[in-house]
């Protein structure tokens, strides 16, 4: 286990070379950005006077557009000095919380595994994701990575829109016992809402299978169970686990959905931050901003440690 | 004339729903417990086994291990009460509590990778009892709801039908977590 104080003689020792050399890059980045951006914005703004009698419409047109081109360019300019961060420093900190531990900045988790898991029911029409990270933390594989999915509606003009299934961090791990059937953990709206009726909503839920309901208040509280199997979903959720997942709740302060499926455990963390990027208009030379990258993956890579997914005292080994 | 009609099938329907699911959860009921069974069955084909793979090593618990062969042997036979069970079941999990401790003594054993396997299933197995006992537990909670509230309640009583007790488990067993913990 890693803590704050490895975490500083780490960044004293060897990161702060690293960050000296991006340091300069994101610098020479910015001042890139600039040097396009401004003239572009100058361009715009001039296209934009020349337009305004033309009536709201077409000004409205001009300013899509030029916010389209304008992230498109940026994105552009930045993608160097965010890959070449992500290279290094991220590469650097995942090593740093464990070696058996492997980075890379643009695979992900396959949409099949999303799937595969139970918790979203509706297919992604758009699936992108980044910062993948896999390894084995003694007998337990795990594999994350951020992920956002995304489907498709049209309008009757025929216009596309997308709309979030889900976008946050997506976490798989071998389970520490075999099981056969699905066990789905699903975050407890209807019963916050309607309390005792919201049991009610929740059993009559066809979409999923069937309704568990388990004996820890807390743990139901804040989650909904369903489930192929009543037996085998008690000894999933063990007494010791549902405090356990209770706990890693409190501490990840984020919407959470688990499911089990296939002697698996997936993990879907809800977030809207994008996290492990670098920032480009501060400084990178500050510890609280790598003590944050080293939060964020920490979260993750401490599920086998707060689930006790490396107890191995059953058949499964 | 519609309004007569409805006037009957409305209360006839509500009879029917409460009926059946007082029917439904009484099953599902029976149908844990008996599940209950299957795992407890489980248990006893493990436990020759164990005794076999442990009795060359250890010299001091003889008596013990003849005892678990002989509770076993009660267990499995046919027609004993449910009470008796249950009696016999907390019996067995004690001494096999006893035994998984006295492993302590003998490095040989924990390192014999039979043994080992063996230790796994058993660990399992008392999962899966604990977990078919919670699921008893809920679903009795869900029947014993049904017989105590309004309105199925008088629908109950009609159909004699009366509260069924929790599966308590024993203080042998509470113990028993701690000493699986040994094995970490």
């Amino acid at each position: 286990m890693k803590t704050i104080e490895d975490l500083q003689k780490f960044y004293n020792e060897e990161l702060i070379k690293d960050l000296e050399v991006l340091e300069t890059k994101r610098k020479k980045t910015l001042s890139t950005v600039f040097a396009v951006l401004l003239p572009l914005l100058a361009v715009i703004a001039v296209v934009m006077l020349f337009f305004s009698d033309k009536g709201s419409n077409a000004l409205i047109f001009i300013v899509v557009i030029a916010i389209a081109v304008i992230f498109l360019i940026f994105s552009l300019l930045t993608r160097g000095y965010v890959s070449t961060f992500k290279d290094t420093v991220i590469h650097k900190i995942v090593e740093f919380i464990d070696p058996n531990l492997s980075y890379n900045k643009s695979n992900y988790v396959t949409s099949s595994e999303f799937m595969n898991s139970g918790i979203f029911l509706r297919e992604p029409d758009r699936y992108k994701g980044e910062d993948y990270v896999r390894g084995i933390l003694d007998k337990t594989n795990i594999e994350f990575s951020e992920i956002n999915a995304e489907y498709e509606t049209r309008d009757n003009k025929g216009r596309k829109s997308y709309h979030t299934i889900f976008k946050g961090l997506f976490f798989i791990a071998d389970f520490n016992k075999d099981f056969k059937g699905r066990t789905l953990v699903l975050p407890d709206t209807a019963e916050k809402l309607f309390k005792g009726l919201g049991k009610m909503l929740q059993s009559w839920n066809i979409s999923r299978p069937e309704l568990i309901k388990l004996e820890d208040p807390e743990f139901e509280k804040h989650f909904a169970v369903y489930g192929t199997d009543q037996i085998e979903a008690r000894y999933i959720l063990s007494t010791s686990l549902m405090k356990r997942i209770c706990d890693f709740r409190e501490k990840s302060r984020k919407k959470l959905a688990l499911s089990f499926v296939n002697s698996r455990l997936y993990i879907a963390l809800t977030t809207n931050k994008n996290m492990l990027e670098p920032r480009l208009f501060r400084t990178l030379l500050n510890f609280k901003l790598v003590q944050e990258y080293f939060e964020d993956l920490k979260l993750a890579v401490d599920i086998v440690e707060d689930l006790n997914l490396n107890r191995r005292i059953w058949s499964k080994q | 004339m519609w309004i007569i009609i409805a006037a009957i099938a409305v209360p006839v329907l509500f009879i029917i729903i409460m009926y059946n699911s007082l029917v439904g959860k009484k099953n599902k009921v029976n149908n844990t417990f008996a599940s209950i069974d299957v795992m407890l069955k489980k248990r006893y084909d493990l436990i020759p086994n164990l005794v076999a793979a442990v009795k060359n090593y250890m010299k001091h618990e003889k008596s013990t291990l003849t005892e678990i062969t002989e509770l076993r042997a009660k267990a499995i036979s046919p027609n004993i009460s449910d009470e008796e069970k249950v009696d016999l079941d907390n019996k067995i999990t004690g001494a096999l509590g006893g035994i998984m401790v006295a492993v302590e003594n003998y490095p040989d054993l924990k390192a014999n990778q039979n043994f080992l396997q063996l230790q796994g299933a058993i660990n399992e197995v008392e999962e899966q009892i604990s977990a078919a006992r919670r699921a008893y537990n809920a679903t009795v909670t869900d029947y014993n709801n049904a017989v105590e509230m309004f309105p199925t309640n008088i629908m109950a009583s009609m159909m004699k039908y009366k509260q069924k007790p929790f599966f308590a488990i024993p203080e042998t067993e509470r113990a028993n977590v701690n000493v699986n913990q040994l094995f970490e």
